[in-house]
């Protein structure tokens, strides 16, 4: 586990990570959401050892990660521009990672390669962007350390990539409990991936949560109901987080679980009600109006 | 076997990012070495093929004299090596300016002290295996060329040595640098700062002192930088290469590579410890660590601005006003320049006016300091119960000097080495009439440089203004003069063991006789002149002038001299019972002709009241214009026997030193030119076609004067 706790950065009078503190648990894949300049970056770098915090401690599987080897050994960092040598290739980039990493899997690596249709004696500076980056994720993936920090990694990657390196992801976690820990400012980018999402913004944790709790405890009805009094009833002792209304439509988003909001609609006198699924955007919504802030603004763009 | 994550695999693998360097170095060394040498024998056999050499042997040993040129101590490597060092420096720690680098190598599970190591070991490596490429291609060119012997190896590895700490030191400066910085510009920028530095902040005092204190001196205590590689190398190679052999080479170079690794290892371990604070997120950035901005600022801000300032002071005619303008003018400029460079951001230009006001007030009050003196440096004279001894030198006798080796020293080097007076009460007393006295109501102002070398074991150096015209100043020189301290520390002739060894040639001289007498009366007119320096004081120098120099010589044109006065008896005894005594009375009948000259200085200098005014500069001024300058000056040649009679008994033969005697005793406004007969039997040199003479002061005689008199229709 990958233990943050009152993570401080400040760069001249820039407080850029201002005591964040989560837990990244193992096995999971952790998304972390912010705008630009939100401290996405540097706390990934913090959790690299890249950086040392002003404040605060970051500990990997109960090791504090800065210049410590042993910690290092069990993550690999794939920055939001990774660097390559100059006049690298991939099998070159192979050969200074499997130096380093001693579990690096040169097979896997030259078979994921093919997969991908990466030319491992192309020069990566011909390489697109995206392409740049699957390589990165490869040999990220290959090095086969325990953590994956990503960040924006997966911004710019196409559809087809996406999937393939999710697949991977989730072969690679069923296999040896790989944790991948993803930043993006695209919460879209991070919906079908992530477990785990920690919101941040100006440098503070706005909230981290897991997305099958959450999911669990929003619902969004849409109904309506045959009298005012139907409505209150149904409502009534459970946290309406939103509501609106077009018409005799009601489209509700509400805490609680699915099972108690079916048991209530169930007994009020409703023309018609669905308890229908919330995508990962009206989730953070909901939430983060609560505290007053307006997601769409910071996230989504 | 090397395990995946070994020092060597981590050495390996980062040679792989240096290749470019190692071909930079690598070509550098052969080009300088193979090209040197070559060139060095092709110049001997040049010579050798037009007849340079006599004998085989000879050019044998010429051969190999260039190989040790090429491949021992060289002038020529220093700069390379300098520019490698700061190459290899800045290219081996340069990923910590990079961001994307920094990434990558920071978040790979090596330990920052490994990633040191592997890329401090490797640049090492680079240059001694380019430095060795070299020299072993210079040893096959002398090999193949038959121009290698001991000496050659010898010199060799001592000057592979050398150039190794040489390279140490910069290469050492060079990765300090790259860690308090944070891209290449600034490195660039600070390395220079570092190596130059003290000589820049040296020049500065230096230059301070000598615009405002009267008693500035640097006769015995130069301001040597003494933290500089480069200085030392400069001002030491050629007494290492000159040296008789190896051992009195290394003796003279070790002391100073011991020096080297002294800072080196002081440099490194800066470097290390600014590396393990350094903050990742300050690649990029101009400076690594936030807290030596304004340091660095302030450090830069003061010489630059005395730079400034001095070059408005010189074009401005020497105005002080400007001075002060141009050095506040220049400070402000480099702490804008620098607040600038620092963000990258022509908007920071009056960022941080703390520091740049402390930079302000440190360039004035620095000046203040020197333009009114504020720690007495003119009024200096100690206390005589803190005077351990004292090295003086009164302005008007030059000689030359050797070393144990016959290497030649400054004088002002024997003096330090040798004079220890520890009368101190006359040269205080000295001190103190030349503080008290009136600049304008001296008669023949000379300088007098002091050395007090006091007990608590600091040295101070000083210079006074005195008046050998003064009884009171006469009678305390004659109090120093007369002491075996200063004589020891001025007359090198009298101490010197080996003064007898080595002797290839005696003379006598008066200026115009050359009398050689047998080498083997060395001891005898050594032991005569001793004796008569017994009588040696201040006013027998000053009233008197010599009647002749008895020259010692000795291989390799070294010469020592004894002057010989009137008064010397012992000395005119012995040289007369070798028939080498010449008085300086010259026989009209022994002379063809004699030419005077007068200047008429006194129309000259009228011109320039006149025109300019009577101001030294607008003399100066006037002077440096020739175009409507007007010669006054009046020749005239006398040939006839009488009036040469007349002429010769008031003359005196500038060849012969005048030592301390008094200016005013000479008739600057004539010069004489003496010509002997050729036929007559006077020994004169030579190998001179005339002997230059003065006039004794007011002993013109009035047929002269009317001869050489200005008037227009000349």
């Amino acid at each position: 586990m990958i233990e943050i706790h009152n993570l401080t950065k400040q760069f001249e009078e820039i407080r850029a990570v201002d005591e964040v503190s989560v837990d990244i648990r193992e096995k999971t894949v952790f998304g972390l959401i912010g705008t630009n300049g939100a401290g996405k970056s540097t706390v990934l770098r913090m959790i690299a050892g890249v950086i040392k915090p002003d404040e605060g401690t970051v500990a990997v599987d109960n090791m504090p990660v800065y210049d410590n080897v042993e910690a290092k050994k069990r993550l690999f960092f794939i920055a939001d521009e990774p660097y390559f040598f100059a006049n690298a290739n991939a099998r070159a980039m192979e050969k200074y990672y499997s130096g380093i990493y001693e579990a690096f899997d040169r097979e896997e690596f030259y078979r994921y390669l093919e997969k991908f249709n990466l030319d491992k004696n192309r020069k990566i500076s011909t390489f697109s962007k995206g392409m740049k980056k699957q390589l990165a994720l490869l040999l990220g993936i290959c090095a086969h350390t325990k953590y994956i920090l990503c960040d924006e990694t997966f911004d710019g990657l196409d559809p087809v990539m996406r999937q393939g390196i999710k697949s991977i992801f989730a072969k690679e976690m069923e296999e040896r409990g790989l944790t991948p820990v993803i930043a993006s400012h695209n919460l879209r980018e991070l919906e079908d991936i992530c477990d785990h999402v920690g919101l941040l913004h100006k440098g503070g944790v706005l909230l981290s949560r897991d997305l099958e709790d959450m999911k669990c405890n929003i619902q969004k009805v849409q109904c309506v109901f045959s009298a005012v009094e139907d409505e209150l009833k149904a409502l009534n002792g459970i946290e309406v987080l939103k509501k609106e209304q077009r018409g005799s439509l009601c489209t509700i988003t509400v805490r609680s679980t699915r099972e108690e909001v079916e048991a209530r609609f169930a007994t009020v006198d409703t023309i018609f009600y669905e308890v229908l699924p919330l995508s990962l955007e009206e989730i953070f919504i909901s939430e983060t109006e609560v505290v007053g802030y307006d997601i769409k603004k910071l996230i989504l763009g | 076997m090397t395990s995946k994550n070994s020092f060597w695999a981590s050495s390996r693998e980062n040679h792989k990012r240096r290749i470019w360097v190692w071909i930079v170095a690598v070509l550098s060394q052969l080009l300088v070495y193979g090209g040197m040498t070559t060139i060095y024998l092709s110049r001997i056999r040049g010579v050798y093929a037009d007849g340079g050499f006599k004998t085989p042997e000879g050019f044998k040993e010429g051969m190999c004299r260039a190989a040790q040129d090429a491949l021992g101590f060289s002038d020529n490597l220093y700069p390379i090596i300098f520019v490698l060092a700061a190459v290899i420096g800045m290219q081996g720690f340069s990923y910590l300016f990079d961001k994307r680098k920094v990434d990558m190598y920071h978040s790979v599970p090596v330990s920052k002290n490994r990633r040191f190591a592997v890329i401090y070991v490797n640049g090492l490596m680079i240059y001694l295996t380019a430095n060795l490429s070299g020299l072993i291609l210079g040893m096959l060119i002398s090999t193949a060329q038959n121009a290698v012997n001991g000496e050659v190896f010898a010199e060799a590895g001592l000057a592979f040595v050398w150039n190794f700490f040489f390279f140490l030191v910069f290469y050492h400066t060079m990765i300090l640098a790259v860690m308090l910085t944070g891209n290449r510009f600034v490195t660039g920028a600070l390395f220079l700062m570092f190596a130059l530095y003290e000589f820049v902040v040296s020049d500065m005092f230096e230059g301070l002192k000598g615009m405002y204190f009267d008693a500035y001196s640097a006769r015995y205590l130069q301001e040597e930088p003494k933290f500089s590689t480069f200085y030392d190398c400069i001002m030491n190679i050629w007494q290492i290469k000159n040296a008789p052999d190896a051992a009195a080479a290394a003796k003279i170079a070790m002391p100073l590579v011991a020096k080297w690794i002294g800072i080196a290892a002081v440099l490194l371990a800066l470097g290390w410890y600014a590396y393990k604070k350094r903050p990742s997120e300050t690649a990029g950035k101009a400076v690594a660590h936030h807290f030596l901005e304004p340091i660095l600022k302030v450090m830069v801000a003061i010489p630059a601005s005395f730079l400034v300032g001095r070059i408005v002071y010189d074009t401005s005619y020497q105005n002080e006003t400007l001075l002060v303008v141009g050095m506040l003018a220049g400070g402000v400029i480099l702490c804008a320049a620098m607040e600038v460079l620092y963000d990258f951001d022509i908007r920071s230009l009056f960022r941080h006016l703390l520091s740049s006001g402390i930079a302000l007030v440190a360039i004035m009050a620095i000046f203040c300091i020197f333009k009114w003196d504020l720690f007495g440096y003119d009024s200096y004279i100690p206390a005589q119960n803190k005077v351990e001894s004292i090295a003086i030198s009164a302005d008007g006798y030059y000689d030359s000097y050797w070393d144990e080796n016959r290497q030649y020293i400054e004088q002002s080097e024997f003096e330090k080495d040798h004079m220890f007076i520890t009368d101190i009460s006359p040269v205080l007393e000295l001190a103190e009439l030349a503080r008290q006295a009136d600049p304008e109501k001296m008669g023949e102002n000379r300088s007098v440089y002091i050395l007090y070398r006091l007990k608590s074991g600091m040295q101070k150096d000083r210079r006074i203004q005195v008046d050998y015209d003064d009884p009171a100043t006469e009678k305390l020189l004659n109090r120093i003069f007369a002491t075996d301290a200063y004589q020891k520390g001025v007359f090198q002739g009298m101490t010197d063991p080996d003064l007898l060894e080595g002797v290839t040639r005696i003379q006598y001289t008066n200026g115009p006789a050359r009398a050689v007498m047998p080498v083997e009366e060395a001891g005898r007119l050594r032991d005569a002149w001793l004796k008569d320096m017994e009588q040696f004081d201040f006013t027998l120098v000053r009233h008197n002038r010599p009647c002749g120099f008895i020259d010692f010589e000795y291989k390799d044109y070294n010469r020592r001299q004894f002057f010989v006065y009137d008064s010397f008896e012992y000395t005119i005894t012995e040289l007369k019972k070798l028939g080498a005594y010449y008085p300086m009375e010259l026989d009209a009948a022994d002379i063809e002709s004699v030419t005077v000259t007068c200047f008429h200085n006194e129309l000259t200098e009228q011109d320039n009241a006149v025109n300019y005014g009577v101001h030294p500069r607008a003399v100066a001024t006037r002077e440096a214009e020739y175009g409507d300058y007007t010669d006054y000056t009046v020749s005239e040649t006398f040939y006839d026997e009488e009036q040469i009679a007349q002429i010769l008994p008031h003359i005196y033969c500038t060849r012969v030193d005048t030592l301390w005697s008094r200016y005013k005793d000479l008739d600057e406004n004539y010069s004489v030119e003496v010509v002997f007969k050729r036929n007559t039997t006077y020994p004169y040199d030579r190998e001179s076609y005339y002997f230059t003479y003065a006039f004794y002061a007011e002993r013109v005689p009035e047929f002269v004067a009317e001869a050489t008199a200005y008037s227009e229709e000349r």
